[in-house]
């Protein structure tokens, strides 16, 4: 499944790169995120749990960060497996000054989903996938926000 | 396909039933999209609560022009309700639509709304009757839109604790033209996309006009630029197509391995197409 | 000879008598393999892989052990010592690979058995599965047999890196000549998609294993018994009579369960280890993996032919997809496609180019009609494209290229011999049924008012009755016992193993027509191993034909057994057997069955050279294939703004020979019409690019519901087969093979003036609706 999108997010594209780097920002700002703990270099162990319906996904996997282009790109690649079955997706997030005070942010990645999930959950994944970005975007704009104007 | 372990209480009251889910049990209605969860071990409630036999939750009635359905009341009890097929037609015909026959005589409505499937057919004719929804609670009752109460997919404004005890809706006024259609996905029966509609006409032009739809995106939404469109008009074939190609603007259409999101936009504005001349001409 | 000539009115054999299985089947108390219940029984779950490949690197299944209930888990090196699971079919250079019971190092396709939790009840055994600790590491799939055929794809199997399973090659008259000489030659590809059989019963198996009698009895839910019998105890190691199978009920197998499968020597291995009887239920989410799957080719038809119509040469390019591993007959299947590549039709030369394909996917092999639907729906297309690009009527071409009914027995470009036939009968009547000349009219005025009508045929030849010995991987023939009992009641023991195909009632009725007897004391047994002598199945459209003409010579024996005991008791030479007597041509005296019987038994004096009682056995050989056929006619509309298609008419005429009971071979054909019309709008298992079977339940793979079929006319020619002494052809197949084709060819034909030519199935909206956008923008 490709993934692709843009938002906007309100803070200058500097800063929100620094913000996306951090991994407690990311931990308030992934949905269901339940711990991130750095693993290595640009590596960190993630435990999330998604509700969707009565579905409770626990998932335990990693994140990592790839080929950064300081201000500019990073590539995020995230692998995590429960008893739903497994998900890893692997895209690249550019970002570049809306010549504001803020940044538009584009995605482009890849899904792939294996186990229950794939084999039953196929209506849901789309809508699904959309649902997590547009949840981590929204907390990553408050976050931007507040960082806005607390400066 | 099969579930984990679970306990399981079956209340005959509507206290003990608030009383078991505030402390964390899962509601059980129908059963027909949480059981499959459970057996698939995707849903793994530890305590279900069986709602079938609390007297409040069930039958359908009719009191001052409005009609009032039990959460309990299965998709087979609307489809065949005599008072509902000549008081509010578009429900009995939203719910025969629905699944197979065996889901229709287990399934409830209070259950697949509360379960909020964004491709499930009730959100369409709510939307579209302006029902409200009453819901009990350990502080007692609230009565909520039907619209409110819907805030994503698979999400409603429920607390924990809440139960849904009635669905409400109009009786329809004279001159009250309803239609439900819908494209059912092969398997499942889900809609890819469903359209309710509810319009009413007076000397000639069209007063009132509710459109809800399905399976469109990722919530169901009433298409209020098609209502406005419509609204004013005498509602003939040219009006009708004029209004029903609003229907996807702007809309962040699904897409899965069953139809595209252009497919979906598409099939969406030729059924409104079908469903406003079924309703209006 | 005189019993043949006296016959009354009163023969079963041509009535449409309702289904004597059904009762039981109705009101839930017939026994499936999940009915059997034994004390002490234990429960058997097995883990899948989730992955399509992915290496093993550790298994640990300590936790799970620890569990409540859980006596055992087994995983792959507990059983290493067992056999393979085994694949029948031969072929040159067939590359077959190492197919374990329990997956070792490596998995190569999601649902492939890694381990076994047994447990004393299902429940536990399933909450263990959750506790068995697998370290994979994931490895590149390939799901698309045409993607594996590409160089640098990944490997299924490592030892393969061209993923090629086999080639096959076969090749009749002189094509080149042929593709030479043709005016015009049409080329197109021809997706068969892969399905799910979805039986109603799943899998099942039941094993006991008593250790004083050295007896293993393995309850499953089978096609064939006694093959299964025969080749789990090789892979055991085990002699075959310390091993006895039982099918009992089955809920349905549509060719899935035409095989042996890896869980039937893993549950009489775990019931053996335990010292206890256990149950293994296969749920619809692992029937959906480890299960057969059907069809999966991908077709290159090139058709060339003379201006007039007539097909010159037919080739065809082959890609069958095999999945990760050959399951019993896997990599013959597509061999029955090419047998039956020139259909009905004249054509002299042919040439077959097969590439079987490893995937890392579930296998695939036989699916109702098995290689002859996927043959029919080619060169039924085939003959449709050819007619549109001649400017022909489909029917018309169809006349012109028929092998004509003075020309039988016909040799067949592919080696075959054609039994009897009259291809224009079915043909001309289905016609005449839906009075083509005025629904052509109409469709071309509903055409000029906007509406899409379609018309499609398809003319079809099926081979059945398999078959003879040489032509299968294990024996052709058909078995049957007859006993006629002390008390005059006939019991039948038929090596045949029915599962809805409702011999007990068509064989009762021979049965009853044959020895006059009533059909009420006639019992036919089946599928246990302890009970029947040897059979082969129940596949092939075979029952009737092989196993009823082994039963039609055991009554034969048994006549002129009961004769000679008519003879003695009436102290004559000169009797004739008629309808359940013995009857004296001079003395005008008779003898009932059940006297003779009775004095059969008692045996007080027995006719020279006689042995008591009333038993008769025949394995009967048949001598050929039989070769049904027939013509559909499906009237569609579609509609132009969402691409949905309606039914508005389906025609069927069949011809499978001589008809034991209408109703069943109405059953028959109305079965396999909504299998096949399954195939054309709804079914296909969709594997993504990673090998994952994205359509895993019934919720996201349709089936058809019974509300989405059409009224079915059902309509039959009757052309004896000279085969065997009942005439019989077989007709469990012809539905899923005469219908694809015409389906598709009537939607084709609804959009063939908008310049369309061919859709791949399933014929879903979406699909067709892109199609007409594109050509409407075209």
């Amino acid at each position: 499944m490709i993934i692709e999108g843009t938002r906007s997010v309100a803070l200058e594209p500097q800063r929100l790169y620094t913000l996306l780097q951090d991994p407690d920002t990311l931990a308030r700002c992934i949905p269901g995120c339940e711990s991130l703990v750095k693993e290595g270099d640009q590596e960190y162990r993630l435990k999330m749990k998604l509700v969707i319906a009565s579905v409770n996904g626990l998932f335990d996997g990693k994140v990592r960060i790839a080929d950064p282009s300081p201000h500019e790109s990073f590539r995020l690649i995230v692998e995590g497996s429960g008893r739903a079955g497994f998900v890893k997706g692997d895209g690249v997030i550019r970002l570049t000054s809306d010549n504001g005070a803020g940044t538009n942010v584009h995605y482009k990645g890849e899904v792939h989903v294996g186990g229950t999930i794939a084999a039953v959950g196929q209506r849901l994944l789309d809508m699904t996938a959309k649902m997590v970005i547009k949840r981590f975007f929204d907390k990553v704009s408050e976050e931007a926000v507040a960082k806005a104007s607390g400066t | 396909m099969i579930p984990d372990t679970f306990d399981y209480s079956a209340p005959v009251t509507l206290t003990e039933a608030i009383e078991l889910l505030s402390s964390g049990a899962k509601a059980l209605a129908g059963g027909q999209s949480l059981i499959p969860l459970m057996k698939l071990r995707l849903a793994s409630p530890q305590h279900l609560v069986d709602l079938s036999r609390i007297p409040e939750l069930s039958g359908i009635r009719e009191e001052n022009g409005v009609l009032h359905i039990g959460a309990m009341t299965t998709h087979y009890e609307i489809e065949s309700s005599m008072l509902l097929r000549s008081a509010c037609p578009l429900l009995p015909q939203t719910a025969g639509r629905i699944g197979d026959v065996q889901i229709r005589n287990m399934g409830t409505i209070g259950g697949s709304i509360a379960h909020a499937d964004p491709a499930s057919d009730y959100p369409a004719a709510l939307l579209a009757l302006d029902a409200t929804v009453r819901i009990a609670g350990a502080g007692g009752f609230r009565t909520v839109s039907y619209e409110d109460l819907l805030v994503d997919s698979f999400l409603v404004a429920l607390e924990p604790g809440e139960v849904i005890v009635d669905i409400m809706a109009p009786v329809d006024p004279p001159n009250t033209g309803t239609c439900y259609v819908k494209a059912p996905q092969a398997a499942s029966g889900f809609a890819i996309v469903g359209v309710a509609v509810r319009a009413v006409k007076s000397d000639g032009v069209v007063s009132s006009a509710r459109v809800g739809v399905t399976g469109l995106a990722a919530k169901p939404f009433r298409a209020r630029s098609v209502e406005q469109a419509l609204g004013g008009t005498r509602g003939t074939d040219a009006d009708i197509t004029r209004a029903a190609a609003l229907v996807g603007d702007g809309v962040d259409a699904n897409s899965d391995l069953h139809a595209s999101a252009d497919y979906r936009k598409h099939l969406a504005e030729v059924y409104l197409r079908r469903a406003l001349r079924a309703a209006l001409i | 000879m005189a019993t043949t000539t006296t016959k009354s009115p009163a023969l079963l054999v041509g009535q449409s008598l309702r289904r004597r299985e059904d009762p039981r089947l109705i009101t839930g108390t017939a026994t499936y393999v999940d009915d059997v219940k034994m004390p002490g029984m234990h429960h058997a779950c097995i883990l899948r892989s989730p992955h399509a490949a992915a290496r093993i690197r550790g298994i640990r299944t300590s936790r799970a052990l620890e569990m409540p209930g859980v006596v055992a888990v087994f995983t792959g090196e507990d059983v290493a010592h067992l056999g393979p699971v085994p694949c029948g079919a031969a072929l040159p250079g067939l590359r077959v690979p190492a197919h374990t019971v329990l997956a070792r190092d490596r998995v190569y396709y999601v649902g492939h058995p890694v381990a076994v939790v047994v447990a004393t009840d299902r429940y536990l055994a399933a909450d263990a599965l959750d506790a068995i600790e697998v370290d994979w590491e994931p490895l590149p799939a390939v799901a698309d047999p045409e993607k594996a055929l590409e160089p640098g794809s990944p490997a299924v199997h490592p030892e393969w890196p061209d993923n090629i399973a086999f080639t096959y090659k076969q090749e009749g008259g002189d094509v080149d000549k042929a593709f030479a000489e043709a005016d015009v030659v049409v080329r197109q590809r021809l997706v068969n998609q892969r399905l799910i059989p979805v039986a109603m019963e799943t899998r099942g198996v039941v094993a006991e294993w008593k250790p004083g009698d050295r007896q293993l009895t393995l309850y499953t839910s089978t096609q064939i018994p006694h093959l299964v019998r025969t080749l789990v105890a090789g892979m055991l190691k085990m002699p075959e009579n310390r091993l006895r199978v039982v099918a009992p009920e089955v809920g349905g197998g549509f060719g899935s369960k035409l095989n042996v499968y890896a869980e039937e020597a893993l549950m009489a291995f775990v019931a053996m280890k335990i010292g206890k009887p256990v149950k293994w239920i296969e749920s619809r989410r692992e029937n959906f993996v480890a299960t057969i799957h059907g069809r999966g080719h991908v077709d290159y038809y090139e058709v060339a032919a003379k201006r007039d119509g007539t097909i010159l040469g037919i080739k065809l390019k082959l890609i069958q997809d095999i999945g990760a591993y050959h399951q019993l007959l896997t990599p013959a299947i597509p061999t029955l496609s090419i047998l039956m590549m020139p259909g009905l039709y004249k054509c002299k030369n042919v040439r077959a180019d097969l590439i079987g394909v490893f995937t890392n996917c579930t296998p695939t092999d036989a699916y109702r009609g098995a290689g002859r639907p996927e043959a029919t729906y080619g060169i039924e297309r085939m003959v449709d494209i050819l007619a549109a690009e001649l400017q022909m009527d489909p029917a018309e071409i169809r006349f012109k290229n028929f092998v004509g009914s003075g020309e039988f027995p016909y040799q067949t470009a592919t080696g075959l011999s054609y039994d009897s036939g009259d291809y224009a009968a079915p043909l001309r009547k289905a016609l005449e049924t839906v009075s083509y000349k005025t629904l052509r009219e109409e469709q071309r005025k509903a055409r000029e008012a906007g509406r899409l009508i379609g018309i499609g045929i398809s003319t079809y030849g099926e081979i059945c009755a398999l078959g003879p010995s040489a032509s299968l991987p294990c024996g052709g023939w058909e078995s049957a016992t007859v006993k006629i009992e002390p008390g005059g009641q006939v019991t039948v023991l038929t090596g045949i193993s029915p599962h809805g195909q409702g011999e007990e009632t068509t064989f009762a009725q021979i049965v009853a027509d044959e020895l006059g007897v009533s059909i009420d004391d006639v019992v036919v047994l089946h599928g246990d191993t302890s009970l029947v002598q040897y059979g082969i199945g129940t596949f092939g459209s075979r029952n009737t034909a092989i196993g009823g003409t082994a039963l039609y010579f055991a009554l034969q024996d048994l006549k002129e057994k009961l004769k000679k005991f008519g003879a003695m008791l009436l102290e004559s030479d000169d009797v004739v057997w008629n309808r359940g007597r013995c009857v004296c041509m001079k003395s005008g005296k008779e003898v009932t069955l059940p006297e003779i019987a009775a004095a059969s038994y008692r045996a007080m004096k027995l006719p020279e050279n006689t042995d008591p009682g009333l038993v008769a056995t025949r394995f009967w050989e048949p001598p050929n294939f039989t070769f049904p056929f027939g013509a559909h006619i499906v009237v569609t509309e579609v509609d132009s703004e969402t691409g949905a298609v309606q039914i508005l008419r389906y025609v069927a005429v069949d011809d499978c020979g001589k008809i034991i009971n209408p109703l069943l071979v109405r059953g028959q054909i109305h079965g396999g019409v909504v299998q096949a019309l399954g195939q054309v709008f709804y079914e296909h298992a969709v594997y993504d690019e990673n090998g994952q079977l994205v359509t895993g339940e019934l919720t996201d793979y349709a089936v058809p519901k019974a509300s989405y079929i059409p009224a079915i006319e059902s309509y039959h020619t009757e052309t004896p087969s000279p085969v065997n002494p009942l005439g019989v052809k077989g007709v469990g197949e012809a539905g899923t093979i005469g219908c694809t084709p015409a389906a598709v060819n009537s939607v084709v034909d609804a959009l063939s003036h908008l310049g369309v030519r061919h859709i791949d199935m399933p014929l879903t909206p979406e699909k067709i609706w892109k199609v007409i956008q594109d050509r409407r923008t075209a």
